[in-house]
């Protein structure tokens, strides 16, 4: 009940008009840059964090929250109605939706998806309220070589996970671990990898090496492979009251808590965030799914639109668990707000909840508002967001460019920072080409000081000795669960290959008759 | 976007048979490994301070990258060299049958060049601007002016937005510099 009561204090402060006008903004910021083609929720993220650089903390991570829940929501608009393969977080609802779209039934999946969010994330958000400040509480008592355990977990399962070959996953966490040792290292305070540059004293900050991967280095990619020609856009018919018809209706629920279910867990474990929690969500519904519904999967079942989305959510705020419990950013977006937070000089982790309650609070109650407001954003203004899609490329990656170098300059006001960007840029493009995930490297760049800390201060503890690295029973089970999720992951991800390569395309026509008759 | 997605043609490339020789992929795996080298060789010029009370120096884990990195790019060395090639990403946007357009790719980076020397020079409105007609020129806008002007649009409005009303202190430049709007 505890929660509870410092709830409903985050509420009064998140519902003062100043905030919740800051959580409307975010949202509708957040949806329109994430329904942007090729821009996902860790881009969107981090290209709108010069958004919150003069605001107070409050205000800025009420912001920020808006914008990554939005940026989480607009994706699925776009995946449902652009017609090509989409992005990571959402590619399984392309699967489904973007056929179900082709079938003329894009209003349904629509409305399945954003009512999926939005139970989902509420479900989700309720979840994070109330083990939050208990896992908290567990938190305090584990000592640096637990914390250091979680860490080398969180690594290596990013790492191994994402990607589509071990190997890279792990050049790509090195090159961000690498960035992560320049600059003065903390407890001894001598300078590492500087070469004598002042700009590189303090660092690399993350925000660099999100911003030149995800915005820079993906459009250098898409340049050099750039889809000419007119956008095709599925058209929404019906109007947006009638979009979901009674069987929908029935048949979307039970995958939503599903796929709730599925996603919030693995959210909340270092295993490959919303990706992983999508795919199991598509997996289990095909595997559910009965009768006519199972004919339709591969072809446009909503049940493969309504699982994954949910899912999607569900783990988005998942996420949120062990980066504001232990301040582990498991996911390459989480990473970008940690990084937000530490500008603000808080650290989250165990003790956030006692020393900055205030605000932890006010931003969860953010949350639940977000999720209403984009509820109430998203089916109303889809023609909005379909007129985004539009935007001719040659202008929106230019946009992009432009943001970029904002987002660079702001730091510090510092051109230096826009060089180092372009280097990360480039270095992002070449990733991309040669098919190596970036979002390790965001991951390593963050998490690399931190683990170098807990390592450092375990080993003053125990005075050199390396069994004090797994002489809790706490790390004992880390390791023995990363073991676990790193040889699941791997098995997954070549199930799911198999089933990606899977479903066939059938004749829109054929899809539309099999609909017709039920309305 | 970093998503193992499957082959366009539906079935894994044949071993060694890509549409490219791997010139480029080994060369980028092999620089990887050269860093991981050049970090092991830069952490021994780390100045450990003497009489320090730490076990573990500042040495140790810049080692450890180091030898990580090392291992892992070897690793993707020997992969590609027995033929599992990475993956190209795919995108919304991207045409997986489309040459590399090395041009477009040069130019953007010479476009996004451009600020580092003209947010000092010419202010911040003016070095948005170059870089947003230069990008979606290079990108292939149809009209020259619309590209322009848009980049004038986006260069004043976040010059407003961030610099004078956020407060973010973006250099306005010495065109603008006598708007009293622009230099509060």
């Amino acid at each position: 009940m505890d929660s509870l009561a410092a709830l409903l204090e985050g509420f009064t402060t998140a519902l003062q008009p100043q905030y919740l006008l800051y959580a409307l903004f975010g949202v509708f910021v957040g949806t329109a840059v994430g329904v942007l083609p090729g821009i996902g929720p860790a881009m969107t993220v981090a290209l709108l964090l010069p958004l919150t650089y003069s605001l107070d903390p409050t205000g800025a991570l009420i912001l920020f929250a808006g914008i990554y829940y939005g940026g989480m929501y607009g994706g699925s608009t776009t995946s449902i109605l652009l017609n090509t393969p989409g992005e990571s977080a959402s590619i399984v609802t392309a699967l489904e939706g973007n056929r179900m779209a082709k079938a003329g039934r894009g209003a349904a999946a629509l409305a399945t998806a954003a009512i999926g969010s939005f139970v989902a994330g509420t479900i989700a958000t309720v979840l994070l309220t109330f083990l939050a400040p208990g896992i908290a509480k567990l938190a305090v008592q584990l000592g640096p070589a637990d914390y250091f355990a979680l860490m080398v977990v969180a690594f290596l399962t990013v790492g191994a996970l994402l990607g589509s070959s071990v190997p890279r996953g792990l050049v790509s966490l090195g090159l961000g671990l690498m960035l992560g040792l320049v600059g003065t290292e903390v407890l001894s305070g001598q300078q590492r990898y500087t070469f004598g540059v002042p700009s590189l004293a303090d660092g690399i900050d993350v925000v660099l090496i999100a911003v030149g991967l995800f915005a820079l280095g993906e459009t250098l990619y898409v340049a050099s492979r750039l889809r000419h020609g007119a956008v095709q856009i599925i058209p929404v018919t019906r109007g947006w009251r009638s979009w979901m018809t009674r069987s929908d209706w029935r048949r979307s629920w039970k995958p939503w808590l599903r796929g709730t279910a599925i996603g919030f867990p693995i959210g909340t474990i270092p295993a490959g965030g919303a990706d992983v929690a999508t795919f199991l969500s598509y997996a289990s519904e095909r595997k559910l799914a009965k009768g006519r519904a199972r004919e339709q999967f591969g072809r446009g079942a909503i049940e493969g639109v309504a699982g994954p989305e949910a899912a999607n959510n569900a783990a988005a705020a998942g996420v949120l668990v062990p980066l504001l419990t232990l301040g582990l950013p498991t996911t390459a977006t989480a990473a970008i707000i940690i990084s937000a937070f530490q500008s603000y000089g808080i650290r989250p982790g165990p003790l956030l909840f006692e020393n900055q309650s205030g605000l932890v609070w006010a931003l969860i109650a953010s949350l639940y508002i977000g999720n209403v407001l984009l509820l109430v954003l998203n089916l109303p203004l889809v023609g909005m967001w379909v007129k985004v899609l539009r935007i001719p490329r040659p202008y929106l990656y230019a946009g992009i460019l432009a943001f970029a170098g904002l987002g660079a300059y702001a730091l510090h006001f510092n051109v230096f920072d826009t060089l180092t960007l372009l280097v990360v840029g480039i270095a992002g493009f070449l990733m991309r080409r040669y098919g190596y995930p970036v979002a390790p490297m965001v991951v390593g760049g963050i998490l690399g000081p931190m683990a170098e800390e807990q390592v450092r201060k375990s080993m003053a503890i125990s005075q050199g000795d390396l069994l004090y690295l797994v002489h809790s029973p706490f790390a004992i089970i880390a390791y023995s669960t990363m073991a676990v999720i790193v040889l699941t992951g791997i098995w997954l991800k070549r199930r799911r290959a198999k089933l990606e390569a899977a479903p066939k395309l059938v004749p829109t026509s054929a899809i539309q008759a099999i609909d017709e008759p039920t309305k | 976007m970093t998503t193992e997605t499957p082959d366009p043609a539906g079935a894994p490339r044949p071993a060694g048979a890509g549409p490219r020789r791997p010139i480029g992929e080994l060369a980028f795996a092999v620089v990887c490994a050269l860093l991981g080298v050049g970090v092991i060789v830069g952490a021994g010029a780390i100045r450990v301070p003497s009489g320090s009370a730490s076990v573990l120096g500042p040495r140790v884990f810049p080692y450890f990258v180091g030898a990580l990195l090392l291992v892992a790019a070897i690793a993707v060395i020997v992969a590609i060299a027995t033929g599992h090639r990475g993956q190209p990403d795919e995108g919304e946007d991207v045409d997986p049958d489309a040459k590399t357009d090395w041009r477009a790719v040069v130019l953007l980076v010479a476009v996004f060049c451009s600020q580092l020397v003209l947010i000092e020079f010419v202010g911040w409105p003016i070095a948005i601007a170059v870089v947003f007609a230069g990008a979606a020129l290079t990108l292939g806008a149809k009209r020259w002016w619309v590209a322009v002007l848009v980049g004038l649009g986006l260069g004043l409005a976040t010059q407003l937005l961030f610099g004078t009303w956020l407060g973010l202190s973006l250099p306005a430049g010495p065109l603008l510099d006598w708007i009293p709007i622009f230099n509060g």
